[in-house]
């Protein structure tokens, strides 16, 4: 993990009046799976477009592979492979023809273009598929014939922008998995999603972002140690008293709870065995509970910390 | 690479459905219509009687004495013709011994009676009288010796039921409609001319973008779909001749081969328009198929596809909209090679096609050049 893959210099983007990216910076170094979370309209498909040189930016600067990245830099663009938001594909052409017309741009010896093809198709698990159009295919099959076009001419950077969005929970694990292969056979992934619990699984760097600004970034343990909160507790129990509540906010290390009639919830920063100490408040009142729980913060906590609001999808 | 473009180019407009039925089947279907709708009546009209009208001459007029011989001598004369004075003309009109009064000295008039086929048959001769009445004046104060051909060439023109032995093809009223659809299937190309933009512009459609961040050149993208869509519409435009030609037995003329390059000419300059709607603005595609469906029937409108009559009025009024008309360009271009013995207005209509075409390209590539968007 040496070598800088790619390095986005103080960028900045305008709509109009509305600033889209503001001095955005970021380095990727080389086997990374980066991930760039952030809520909807956050700037992350901005960044790609302006990394992919298909937007034009007001201010910064773009290098990848350590060149600078134009629309001419065809040398770079071989070496990359894009998973737009939408599915790209041609509705007329069958899954194969697809594949390989996009396989195609990049690859122009028949036969080795074939092997990529035939080898992209297996990734994805597409075999059963080939003569079928894009519009008889499933919503994770689309999603995986859009992943297959993008990587089938062995990429070394691949760019995956929102890739699961609308795809069922089978084929979302099928595409991370899948990810997290390609990482493993050497290629550098920059991921952009919403979803904190797909970044979270698969990055190994990652970093938050909201309106047009980057607001941490780190490993998933980094950013979490960022935050106050390391763990959260939660107790089903009824019938607690104003005086028990007070008992369990006195402990160490608890700095903010809430009961709602039912649910007590305890946040912890620090200290070891913060729930055999609530549980002992409870047996000690001689109070009942049903089911107890506990939680390590998650990056939409580290989100609402930051920035006092709750990640989009996760409101939604 | 250029072939690898074009070969999934091609598969996939020939796998688009709205193209094959816009393209193919409509105007297949059109045709057989037309056949249908106006085979019967064609059959009646070469049967038709010379249309007996009375002609006031409110003034000597030479010009139109000339046209009204030519139009009403010969063994299949389209017009009888009485001359009186108005009074005994009423009378005629009124005990239906003629079809209509034509009020003969400057621009002509016409008076009728009834609605029929031959009162109709007076209207197109005085509105094609009045449109072409300049072109004769001039030619009779400039080149008086052609003028004997000018007014043949309007007996050919306004005679539906006459066949003059100087012109080499037909002047059959009807294949006007034919041409027109020719003209329709022409400009349909511009479907075709808009995948250009729909396929190589990033802001456009998720399939483009992903095609610019690839590293084939923009321009080759480009250029293969412009052939793809040239060759899609040529075979389209193939078909539509054949079919009309050799099927629905629709005479074309002698000039066959001409027929087909013209047509095939009328259709690359589909393409090109659809290429310039695709490019020029940065409206949704779908906006875009509009703007060229609502572009290309108002200029089918205009030369004639719904009302045979408009060309003539339009030339009489505002003949500058015909001289640049695509679809007019592309019918008239068609109907000069069946009746004119000369080229030169074919010529003059081809070269004007293909000038048009070569701006258009130009304005599109221009359009185009852009590698970077604002937005996507």
């Amino acid at each position: 993990m040496e070598n800088t893959v790619v390095k986005i210099d103080s960028l900045v983007k305008r709509y109009g009046d509305l600033i889209a990216l503001d001095h955005f910076s970021l380095e990727i170094k080389e086997g990374e799976i980066f991930g760039l979370l952030g809520p909807n309209g956050s700037g992350k498909t901005t960044t790609i477009n302006c990394l992919l040189s298909l937007l034009a930016f007001d201010k910064g600067d773009i290098k990848i592979f350590g060149k600078e990245m134009t629309p001419t830099s065809y040398d770079i663009k071989k070496d990359i492979g894009v998973i737009m938001q939408n599915v790209a594909v041609f509705d007329e052409l069958t899954v194969y023809e697809n594949i390989d017309y996009f396989c195609g741009l990049y690859i122009t010896d028949k036969a080795e273009r074939k092997k990529c093809v035939d080898e992209a198709v297996r990734f994805v698990g597409l075999e059963d598929f080939l003569k079928f159009r894009p519009k008889k295919l499933s919503g994770g099959l689309l999603r995986r014939l859009n992943i297959a076009c993008g990587i089938a001419h062995k990429p070394k950077l691949i760019i995956l922008d929102e890739p699961t969005v609308a795809v069922d929970p089978q084929s979302r694990n099928k595409i991370l998995e899948g990810i997290q292969e390609l990482n493993a056979r050497g290629a550098t992934v920059i991921y952009t999603s919403h979803y904190m619990e797909e970044v979270e699984k698969i990055c190994t760097r990652i970093a938050i972002m909201d309106k047009g600004k980057k607001i941490a970034e780190g490993t998933k343990d980094q950013l979490k140690r960022m935050i106050k909160n390391t763990e959260t507790i939660t107790v089903e129990v009824l019938g607690l008293t104003d005086e028990v509540i007070s008992q369990i906010a006195g402990l160490p290390h608890i700095y903010d709870h809430s009961y709602d009639g039912s649910l007590l919830t305890v946040f912890c920063s620090g200290g070891k065995h913060n729930l055999i100490r609530v549980m002992e408040v409870l047996q000690k009142n001689d109070l009942s509970f049903g089911r107890v729980y506990t939680e390590l913060p998650t990056l939409n906590d580290v989100f609402l910390e930051i920035t006092g609001k709750a990640l989009r999808d996760k409101e939604d | 690479m250029f072939l690898h473009h074009l070969k999934y180019d091609i598969l996939s407009m020939l796998r688009t459905k709205a193209l094959v039925i816009w393209l193919i089947i409509f105007p297949i279907v059109l045709g057989i219509f037309f056949k249908v709708a106006f085979g019967s009546v064609y059959e009646k009209e070469v049967k038709f009687d010379a249309v007996p009208a009375a002609v006031v001459e409110e003034e000597k007029d030479p010009y139109f004495a000339a046209a009204a011989k030519a139009l009403s001598e010969g063994d299949d004369p389209f017009m009888e013709l009485t001359y009186t004075d108005e009074k005994e003309a009423l009378s005629l009109l009124k005990n239906g011994k003629v079809k209509g009064i034509i009020y003969a000295g400057g621009e002509l008039r016409l008076s009728v009676a009834g609605s029929g086929s031959g009162e109709t048959m007076l209207k197109v001769f005085a509105d094609s009288y009045n449109a072409q009445r300049k072109v004769i004046v001039d030619t009779a104060e400039n080149d008086p010796a052609r003028l004997p051909k000018v007014i043949e060439a309007l007996s050919q023109e306004i005679s539906p039921a006459t066949k003059v032995s100087v012109t080499d093809g037909n002047t059959d009223l009807y294949n006007q409609y034919f041409f027109n659809l020719l003209a329709m299937v022409a400009l349909y190309g511009s479907l075709l001319g808009i995948n250009i933009t729909l396929y190589n512009q990033a802001d456009l459609s998720p399939l483009s973008a992903r095609k610019s961040c690839s590293p084939a050149h923009r321009f080759t993208g480009l250029l293969a779909t412009l052939v793809s869509c040239i060759l899609m519409e040529t075979v389209c435009m193939t078909i539509s001749v054949t079919f009309l030609h050799f099927v629905l037995d629709v005479d074309l003329g002698k000039h066959m081969g001409l027929v087909y390059l013209t047509s095939i000419l009328g259709g690359i300059l589909g393409v090109a328009i659809g290429f310039f709607i695709g490019a020029c603005n940065s409206f949704s595609f779908n906006t875009k198929v509009g703007i060229s469906m609502v572009f290309s029937m108002l200029a089918c409108f205009l030369s004639g596809l719904m009302i045979g009559n408009i060309k003539p009025f339009i030339q009489q009024h505002c003949p500058i909209v015909n001289d640049i008309n695509p679809a007019a360009l592309i019918s008239d271009s068609i109907y000069c090679l069946n009746i004119c013995s000369d080229y030169r207005r074919f010529t003059i209509k081809i070269v004007t096609m293909a000038a048009m075409t070569a701006v258009l390209m130009i304005l599109g590539l221009i359009c185009t050049r852009r590698k970077k968007y604002a937005s996507l």
